[in-house]
């Protein structure tokens, strides 16, 4: 069976942030929404993932989302690193992949899934950070949910409008931002 | 422009037409030749606008909200297929009813300057008969999120309302809805998807797989939780799960399509799951990958009918991981015996389903193209197609 180690995952998105960001910014900018996002990994989802087994991502374990998914066309819901993703595609609304639109704030925090590139076949972890503060694209929007759960994890739930720490929590589009291997 | 400005306009232009019939006999000329027999003329007595009243809420209907982007919920009526009116539900808000059927509430966030400006949250309370908002109930906050039935609940005595909040730390609102005031945030850490506990406070789904039951009964609150039943990421159960009052039970699915039920109290039973694949006669569902199978799916994934334990339930052929998908079935679990009794082919691939508490209840479903299909679960067949009816969550009313 596989199995996922949600507290780990939710460690290194948010290890990979602190590393890239200014701790000061951060605490001017965030106030109690950055404060509280720590607290994730001492959920109590770290004692029921306490001996994890080690996740299976060989061929065999693709889902049928990696085994269809293509390189070439980010604006396509079919994108490999949109496995989990919920919501309008930002590079169908004026941004990128890992770009906001003009006139929009990327959410510093986010849920996280895990993606098989089909170059490689190997997994990476992405962070579907939405951009806030404009209203709703409703251009290329796609609902895919692997290894997605539901709200009482919610650092793996992609329904949640995730603009925690923006000046709006305006919903606009969704970015996957490449994290690291997973 | 006044009654009376409208009134002597209206005079004029009558006086105005009977002068210029009177004026044109020529044209008339032919029509006077036939039968005098006039049809009926509908009343041309001057009228007032007026403003409809609805029923308190009946058990034959259903509200629906728009999806994502609508601002209201619409209700219908499910004997007579007709649009009922609309409940004021902006976006990302959450519908309740009272249960003695006097008010709406509606859980909402709007900011002061539309987009931006100062983030509000409150309950706004409707009447239910004129529809006229009645009260706003300012609160701290809200978890920003569609297609939950379970983020704003309401105790079954109709006293108190309980908002689920993350921030993103987790924690519950607790409204007195008698006073119309907000009492108090209690922190929920690791828990979401209420369900109120009578005499106790509420219970809700945890990530380490326990249901934790948070007591607020004389003004401390504490949190208790069970042993862990059930894996969080591996085979998560599904939070939009059903709430059976008559039975104090919670109605719970999972990913793989395990039925679970829980009575509920200070410390929660938990029952020994049961495969709904199996109680059709079909292999368990699994989470390992590469396995075809039939799959539980969609966002409001199933509807209990509570007076007689049956639970319809949206399948789909598909994969693990697949728990979003549209439907092709609805199976009816026989709750009691374990047995699904009927799988029904449906259109629109339903993501929602709900079915009215009446004695001869109405299953009513609804795809990503905002049809809604209404079936008289009496002979199986369709009674209404709703289109452009929505594609958000459906609520229904309890039986008083």
């Amino acid at each position: 069976m596989i199995h996922f180690d949600a507290d780990s995952l939710g460690e290194k998105v948010l290890r990979r942030f602190a590393g890239g960001t200014s701790r000061r910014g951060i605490l001017a900018r965030l106030g109690t929404a950055l404060v509280a996002a720590p607290l994730f990994p001492v959920l109590p989802v770290s004692r029921a993932n306490a001996a994890p087994a080690k996740p299976d991502r060989g061929p065999e374990a693709k889902t049928t989302f990696a085994r269809g998914a293509q390189v070439t066309d980010n604006t396509k819901c079919d994108y490999w690193r949109y496995c989990a993703i919920d919501g309008a595609l930002c590079t169908c609304c004026g941004g990128g992949v890992h770009t906001c639109p003009a006139g929009a704030e990327p959410s510093p925090v986010s849920w996280v899934g895990t993606c098989v590139n089909p170059e490689d076949g190997k997994s990476y972890l992405i962070a579907y950070r939405d951009c806030c503060g404009k209203s709703y694209c409703n251009k290329c929007n796609c609902d895919n949910a692997d290894r997605e759960t539901q709200i009482y994890v919610p650092q793996l739930n992609n329904d949640i409008i995730w603009c925690f720490g923006t000046q709006s929590m305006e919903y606009h589009c969704s970015t996957a931002v490449l994290v690291g291997a997973a | 422009m006044t009654f009376a400005a409208i009134k002597g306009r209206f005079l004029a232009t009558a006086t105005l037409a009977v002068a210029l019939a009177g004026g044109l006999p020529g044209a008339l000329a032919p029509s006077a030749m036939a039968a005098p027999v006039a049809a009926p003329i509908a009343s041309v007595e001057p009228e007032q606008s007026d403003v409809a009243q609805l029923t308190p809420p009946k058990t034959s209907w259903f509200f629906i909200n728009g999806g994502f982007t609508s601002n209201s919920s619409v209700i219908y009526d499910t004997v007579s297929g007709k649009l009922i009116g609309h409940v004021e539900t902006p976006q990302l808000t959450d519908l309740a009813l009272d249960p003695a059927g006097k008010f709406y509430y509606v859980s909402s966030t709007l900011w002061t300057k539309g987009l931006r400006g100062t983030r509000q949250d409150y309950v706004s309370v409707f009447d239910s008969v004129d529809l006229k908002l009645q009260a706003d109930i300012a609160m701290p906050g809200r978890l920003l999120v569609g297609g939950r039935m379970n983020n704003f609940v309401v105790s079954p005595d109709g006293k108190f309302g309980y908002v689920y909040n993350m921030s993103p730390a987790s924690s519950v609102n607790v409204i007195d809805l008698t006073a119309r005031k907000f009492v108090k945030t209690v922190e929920l850490p690791g828990c979401a998807s209420l369900v109120p506990v009578p005499g106790v406070g509420l219970s809700a789904l945890c990530s380490d797989g326990s249901l934790a039951t948070l007591s607020l009964a004389g003004g401390k609150s504490q949190i208790t939780r069970s042993d862990p039943f059930f894996s969080a990421t591996d085979d998560p159960i599904f939070d939009n799960f059903e709430v059976d009052r008559g039975h104090n039970q919670i109605v719970m699915l999972s990913y793989t399509g395990k039925v679970y039920t829980a009575t509920l109290g200070t410390k929660p039973v938990i029952a020994a799951p049961f495969s709904l694949q199996e109680a059709a006669g079909v292999p368990a569902g699994s989470a390992a990958p590469n396995q075809v199978n039939w799959y539980p799916g969609g966002v409001q994934q199933m509807a209990l009918h509570r007076a007689t334990g049956q639970v319809y339930i949206l399948m789909h052929m598909g994969e693990f991981w697949s728990h979003k998908a549209g439907a092709s079935e609805v199976w009816q679990l026989d709750l009691a015996s374990h047995k699904v009794v009927k799988r029904m082919a449906v259109p629109g691939e339903p993501r929602m389903i709900a079915v009215t508490q009446e004695a001869a209840p109405h299953l009513v479903f609804a795809g990503e193209d905002e049809t809604v299909y209404v079936y008289d679960l009496a002979t199986g067949k369709q009674a209404w197609k709703l289109d452009h009816a929505g594609n958000g969550v459906i609520t229904v009313a309890q039986p008083q």
